[in-house]
């Protein structure tokens, strides 16, 4: 985007170009706006999500989306990539698919004689692996692993995944027959879970009213280049500095989720890892800056810390996921305020 | 800038090599020297290793840049319920341009191999695991192919075991060398953690070459000695927790020839000595006997709050025996 004056709101109606590199933290700051904008004007309601999927792009974490069906995550995360001109990819969980479905697999050609290697989905820069926990475990952790090392071994041949590279994984809230459950130590690689629920009755009147005008055709116009992408990730890792105040204020919040009475499992070092990245990413592309405050802190910890607990059953011996949440909501608030008051 | 060894000799560059790796590790990781000083000795005296601690507390972290410290191949295996033997040790897959079945060799062909999560493997996949720890050799539809060398698998086990987990048996847990709890760092040791994410992203240096820790081990093997003052103790050590009041079953012959192994590598590797004394011993009793006593049901539950599967009470029972064996 070049700096035109105008305010973002009204950026992708006007001509400009596509952006081919980011130099500072403001820019990253500017194509947020602009990307939040171009998105928000296909879906609504869903801006705070679009900015929590720039900052994990923009600081290499994944995300988890759990929502009822139908609140438009996959759409979301279409759309998503598009503006930010990446390969997408979408997969479909199944309790029979297989690792191989995910990472490709070695295929012989008879006309050649040879094994060749068929790229399977996990080659885009997002991958969308709807409904994660309908895959059997072992697909999980292939995909699981992939996120980590961002490269892939099949057959003993490891091949680097493009980057920038980010899982969109989405969660049926609902647990259904034929679903497996998530691992602690699984949910733990995710940098945060970001809750769906169905959008207010206003919103969802707007929705309609839009996907009636513009049909299910979609033709996002990308805004900024992969490679520029790849600069502000560096940008953001090497440029945003972290006081020591602020290190302490993290590592704390992290720490007293382990002394909760409520809690059977707390935040785990990679939380603290998480939390500092979050941070990092928000204090540059919504605060345009680069040191991190505390309110960063602050506006990412549920994010970030939400799938990470493991309560003691309380109340009802089947709790649905809703009260789940509302506790853990809960817990998290009265962390932040015993630590940062 | 650090050199590489490529070759080892003596005792004295034993200890040098640990010492370079423990700090080689400590620029990356806060609080793991003993850990990583276990590890080392684990490698060289040809023990595996159990690491056991809730998730992140840098199991995975502390087993990649190990490995990648002393320049050895490392494969991570993520342990499922749905896993087969073969996702391990590899198949015989069919060629049709050479006419023959060709062996794909699965992820234990490496110098370090990572199993995170052993206990959510079913029982045949760890079993087969077990043998290639065993017998640093893999056997596929009646083909053997002996494993690279050196060869150690560190497995890592979350102590809150969680639906859909197979417990590994007495047995099974005999064939690890040390059972090394980790727990969640101390405070200040965890800002220092997140410090380190901060700014541009390093390269672990390789300090060692593969082929200078075949030699070392057999230094250690060969070069090391051991009184029979030492050895009569390490015996009574072992069959001192076969009498204890809370256990159904003491640590085995096995546990024995563990405790000797490790001593030995205690004494180069820390000591920098040719010798073994009562000491090393006793440095690494609690570490190899921990994982090896069953406890009776009523001593898993200790009255502490945090002490998981009574670890607290397995600590002191045994530091308390030890103290009290008479040389």
């Amino acid at each position: 985007m070049v700096d035109s004056g105008s305010d973002a709101s009204g950026s992708q109606k006007q001509g400009e170009s596509l952006i081919e590199d980011i130099r500072s933290i403001s820019e990253i700051k500017k194509i947020t706006e602009a990307i939040e904008s171009q998105v928000g004007s296909y879906v609504v309601g869903w801006e705070g999500i679009t900015k929590s999927l720039i900052i994990a792009l923009l600081t290499g974490g994944h995300v988890l989306l759990e929502g009822v069906p139908g609140t438009a995550k996959t759409y979301l995360a279409k759309l998503f990539s598009d503006s930010l001109s990446l390969t997408f990819k979408r997969i479909q969980s199944t309790p029979d698919l297989m690792p191989a479905d995910i990472t490709g697999s070695h295929i012989f050609n008879p006309k050649s004689m040879e094994f060749e290697f068929r790229p399977g989905p996990i080659f885009a820069n997002v991958v969308l692996m709807d409904e994660i926990n309908r895959a059997p475990p072992k697909t999980q952790a292939a995909l699981l692993e992939c996120m980590q090392e961002t490269q892939v071994t099949v057959d003993g041949i490891t091949s680097r995944l493009q980057q920038p590279f980010m899982v969109i994984a989405t969660k049926n809230p609902i647990e259904f027959a034929g679903t497996y459950q998530m691992p602690v130590a699984q949910l733990d690689r995710f940098m945060s879970r970001l809750i769906m629920n169905y959008p207010p009755r206003g919103a969802w009147v707007e929705v309609l009213k839009r996907k009636n005008d513009r049909g299910e055709v979609v033709n996002v116009k990308p805004l900024v280049k992969a490679s520029a992408l790849i600069s502000a990730r560096e940008l953001i890792q090497e440029k945003v500095k972290v006081s020591d105040d602020i290190l302490d204020q993290i590592t704390e919040l992290v720490r007293s989720t382990r002394k909760l009475p409520q809690a059977v499992l707390g935040a785990s070092a990679t939380a603290a890892v998480s939390l500092l990245m979050a941070s990092k990413g928000y204090a540059a592309t919504v605060g345009g800056r680069d040191y991190v405050i505390r309110d960063d802190v602050k506006a990412v910890v549920f994010d970030t810390l939400n799938h990470r607990l493991m309560l003691r059953q309380e109340g009802p011996s089947t709790p649905s996921e809703e009260y789940g949440l509302v506790r853990v909501r809960g817990i998290i608030e009265q962390t932040v305020n015993a630590v940062t008051s | 800038m650090i050199k590489t060894i490529d070759s080892i000799k003596t005792i004295a560059e034993i200890k040098q090599i640990a010492d370079e790796v423990v700090g080689e590790v400590s620029k990356y990781l806060v609080g793991v020297e003993n850990n990583t000083h276990s590890l080392i000795t684990a490698l060289l005296v040809g023990g595996h290793v159990l690491l056991e601690g809730v998730p992140g507390t840098a199991k995975t972290s502390l087993a990649t840049i190990f490995a990648e410290s002393l320049g050895l191949s490392m494969r991570r295996i993520q342990a499922t319920p749905d896993m087969m033997p073969a996702d391990i040790t590899g198949t015989r897959i069919y060629n049709p341009k050479s006419m023959e079945f060709e062996f794909r060799p699965g992820p234990i062909f490496a110098n370090v191999v990572l199993m995170d999560e052993i206990n959510r493997a079913p029982p045949k996949t760890q079993a087969a695991l077990l043998e290639c720890m065993q017998e640093t050799q893999v056997t596929v539809d009646g083909i053997t192919s002996r494993l690279q060398q050196p060869f150690m698998v560190i497995a890592t086990k979350n102590p809150i075991e969680t639906e859909g987990t197979f417990p590994l048996s007495a047995v099974q847990l005999d064939r690890f060398m040390f059972r090394l709890l980790l727990d969640y760092r101390e405070k200040k040791e965890e800002v220092e953690m997140l410090r380190r994410k901060l700014g541009k992203k390093q390269k672990v240096q390789a300090v060692v070459k593969a082929s200078a820790l075949i030699s070392a081990a057999n230094v250690i093997r060969s070069d090391v000695k051991m009184s029979d003052e030492v050895l009569d103790y390490m015996v009574k050590v072992v069959r001192k927790t076969r009498g204890f009041p809370q256990v159904v079953l003491g640590a085995s012959p096995t546990a024995s020839v563990a405790l000797l192994n490790a001593a030995k590598g205690y004494a180069a590797l820390f000591g920098g000595r040719d010798y073994v004394t009562i000491e090393d011993v006793k440095a690494v009793a609690f570490d190899v006997l921990n994982h090896r006593i069953v406890l009776k049901q009523e001593a898993m539950y200790s009255p502490e709050e945090k002490d998981i599967s009574g670890i607290q009470q397995l600590k002191s029972m045994l530091s308390s025996s030890i103290e009290s064996i008479k040389v």
